[in-house]
C-alpha cells in the first residue's frame, strides 16, 4: 500500500486558543479531498498550519515531501508578485523544481530546467502570448492560470489551495480543476483544498470533509 | 461633519497657540533678537555676501589638481567640488541601500523572527541616531581628510535610514506572496530578491532617489569637517571670511538641488502604480500627480 502524502493526527489549530481540535486526515498519492465548511469555522488557519505558515497547538503533521518545493500553496488571494510578469511568478515555482532530462536523457542544468518549466507550464494554463505581461493587467480567471501554473512548476507533492476558484466563471473554473487533477493523477501527488461551495469540492474532489463534524471552537478566524 | 471639522480646527488652532508660548519660552519673552535680526541680515547681504564670486564658477582654479581640459568651467573650484559631492552622494547612496536592503529584511517582521529582529533593529537604530556629520567626524579621524571619510560617513547613516523606511514598507506588503514563497520552501534570500523587492520596488526607487538628493545636500555640509566635496570649499572660505564666495557656492548647491529634484520626479513618473503609461512628458512631471494624470489620460484616448 502507498505511503500517505500527509498523515494528520489529533491536530488543533488556532491563534490565542485552539480553533480545530482533534483533527485527523490521510491523503493517499493521486487523491484530492475538500474541506468544507462555514465561514469562521477555522478552515484557512488549518490549512495555513499544515502549509507549516503557523504553528500547531498539538498534534502531529507526518508530511512525505520534498523539504524544498515539496508544498505548494495557493491562498485565498492567490498569493502572486503583482508588480511583476508571469514569468516572474512561475519562476518563482520553478526555482523549485524537481531536476528534468532532456531528449537524449542528459539531467539539465538548473538555468535550462527552469527555462523549459516555465514556458512547459504557461503554455500548458494557455498563457503563453501574456509572459511578460504583469499580473495587475490579467483578469481574474487569468490570474488564477498564473497561480495554478506556478503551483505545477514546483512540482509538488502536497497542493494547498485556500478557495482558490471562487467567484470564477464555470469555464474558467472547469478548466482550472481540469489542469489541476490532471497533475494530481498523472505525478500522485495530493491536494487538500477548502472549498466553500459544496457543489465545486464534489467537482473536483474525491472526498470532502466536512470541519463541522470535528471538535470547533466558533470564533472569528484570523 | 461640521462638529468634526471644528474639532479639528479647534486642536490646530491650540496647537499653533501652544507653539507660539514655546517659542516665546525659548526667547525668553524678548523678542527685540527677531525684529533686530533682520536689518542685520539685509547689511550683512548688501556688504559681504552680494555679488557672488562668478570666477569661482567660470574660472579655472590655480591650485592643484591640475586640470587637463580646455573650458575652464570645467577645471573652476565650483564644479570640481560639486562634482566630488555628488560622487560621493551617488557611491554612498548605492551602497548604502544594498546595506539596508540587506539588513531591513532582517528587521521585517514578517520575514524574521523576533530574535533576529530585535538586535538587527537596534543596529540600524545606532547607525541612525548619529547624523552624518558626527559620523563624518569619526571617518576623518579613522581614515583622515577627504572624500572617503564623507562617503563612509554617509554610506553609513543612508544603511539607518533607509533600512527604516525598508523595514517599514517591507511589513505593510501584502502577506500572501510571502506565504506562497515561503510554503514553497524558498530561501530568505530569494524571499527577498524576487518578492519583496518587486512588490516594494517603486517605493524603494523613490526612497533611492529621495537618499540620494538628501546625500548631495548633507555631502556639502560634511566638507565642514574636512570630509571632501564642495563643502571643503566652503569651509575654507568661511574660515577666510570670502562670504561672496560661500554664496557662490550656495547657489550652484541650490541649483543642482533643483536638478536632482526635477529628475527624481521625472524619473518616478514612469514607475507609479495608477500611472501605468510607460511614457511621461517632461512638463507634467511639475504638476499635481491627479492632473497630470488625467493629461495622460485624455491624450491616450
Amino acid at each position: 500500500m502507498a505511503k500517505p502524502i500527509v498523515k494528520i493526527k489529533d491536530l488543533s489549530v488556532g491563534y490565542n486558543g485552539p480553533l480545530v481540535s482533534g483533527f485527523n486526515l490521510e491523503i493517499k498519492p493521486g487523491e484530492i479531498v475538500a474541506i468544507v465548511g462555514t465561514s469562521g469555522l477555522g478552515k484557512t488557519t488549518l490549512l495555513r498550519t499544515i502549509a507549516g505558515l503557523i504553528p500547531k497547538l498539538s498534534g502531529r503533521i507526518i508530511g512525505n515531501v520534498r523539504r524544498r518545493g515539496g508544498i505548494g500553496y495557493i491562498p485565498q488571494r492567490l498569493g502572486l508578485v503583482r508588480h511583476a510578469s508571469v514569468y516572474h511568478n512561475v519562476e518563482l515555482g520553478a526555482r523549485c523544481g524537481v531536476k528534468i532530462n532532456d531528449e537524449s536523457g542528459n539531467i539539465l542544468n538548473w538555468s535550462k530546467r527552469k527555462s523549459v518549466l516555465i514556458h512547459e507550464t504557461v503554455k500548458l494554463v494557455g498563457l503563453t502570448e501574456k509572459i511578460n505581461e504583469p499580473i495587475r493587467r490579467l483578469s481574474g480567471g487569468q490570474q488564477r492560470r498564473v497561480a495554478t501554473a506556478r503551483t505545477i512548476a514546483q512540482s509538488p507533492e502536497l497542493i494547498l489551495a485556500d478557495e482558490f476558484l471562487s467567484e470564477l466563471d464555470k469555464e474558467n473554473a472547469d478548466s482550472i480543476i481540469r489542469l489541476m487533477r490532471d497533475y494530481v493523477k498523472n505525478n500522485n501527488s495530493a491536494m487538500l483544498l477548502v472549498e466553500h461551495h459544496l457543489d465545486r469540492a464534489n467537482q473536483i474532489a474525491d472526498r470532502i470533509v466536512d470541519l463541522g463534524e470535528f471538535e470547533v471552537n466558533s470564533g472569528e478566524e484570523e | 461633519m461640521t462638529t468634526k471639522i471644528n474639532k479639528v480646527s479647534v486642536i490646530a488652532f491650540s496647537l499653533v497657540i501652544l507653539a507660539f508660548i514655546i517659542l516665546n519660552n525659548l526667547v525668553r519673552g524678548d523678542w527685540g533678537d527677531l525684529t533686530g535680526g533682520f536689518s542685520n541680515l539685509i547689511k550683512f547681504w548688501n556688504t559681504e555676501l552680494w555679488p557672488p564670486e562668478w570666477g569661482l564658477i567660470f574660472e579655472a582654479q590655480s591650485e592643484p589638481p591640475k586640470c587637463n581640459v580646455n573650458i575652464e568651467f570645467f577645471c573652476s573650484k565650483a564644479y570640481t567640488g560639486m562634482l566630488e559631492t555628488l560622487k560621493m552622494a551617488f557611491v554612498a547612496t548605492i551602497l548604502g541601500f544594498i546595506g539596508a536592503i540587506s539588513l531591513s529584511s532582517f528587521a521585517a517582521k514578517n520575514l524574521v523572527p523576533k530574535s533576529v529582529l530585535v538586535p538587527t533593529r537596534l543596529l540600524l537604530s545606532f547607525t541612525r541616531c548619529l547624523p552624518s556629520i558626527i559620523w563624518a567626524i569619526v571617518f576623518v579621524i579613522i581614515v583622515g581628510i577627504g572624500p572617503l571619510a564623507g562617503v563612509l560617513a554617509m554610506t553609513l547613516y543612508t544603511i539607518g535610514y533607509l533600512g527604516k523606511f525598508q523595514y517599514e514598507e517591507i511589513e505593510g506588503i501584502n502577506r500572501e506572496p510571502l506565504e506562497a514563497a515561503r510554503a514553497m520552501g524558498l530561501r530568505h534570500s530569494e524571499i527577498v530578491t524576487k518578492v519583496v523587492i518587486p512588490e516594494s520596488g517603486n517605493t524603494f526607487l523613490s526612497q533611492i532617489l529621495f537618499m540620494f538628493e538628501y546625500n548631495v545636500r548633507h555631502g556639502t555640509v560634511l566638507g565642514l569637517v574636512g570630509a571632501g566635496g564642495i563643502g571643503l570649499h566652503i569651509d575654507r572660505a568661511m574660515e577666510l571670511d570670502l562670504y561672496n564666495h560661500v554664496m557662490t557656492y550656495l547657489i550652484v548647491i541650490f541649483i543642482v538641488i533643483v536638478i536632482i529634484d526635477f529628475l527624481s520626479l521625472f524619473i518616478r513618473s514612469f514607475v507609479t502604480d495608477e500611472s501605468e503609461l510607460g511614457e511621461s512628458s517632461i512638463f507634467t512631471v511639475l504638476l499635481p500627480a491627479s492632473l497630470a494624470q488625467k493629461l495622460h489620460k485624455s491624450k491616450k484616448s
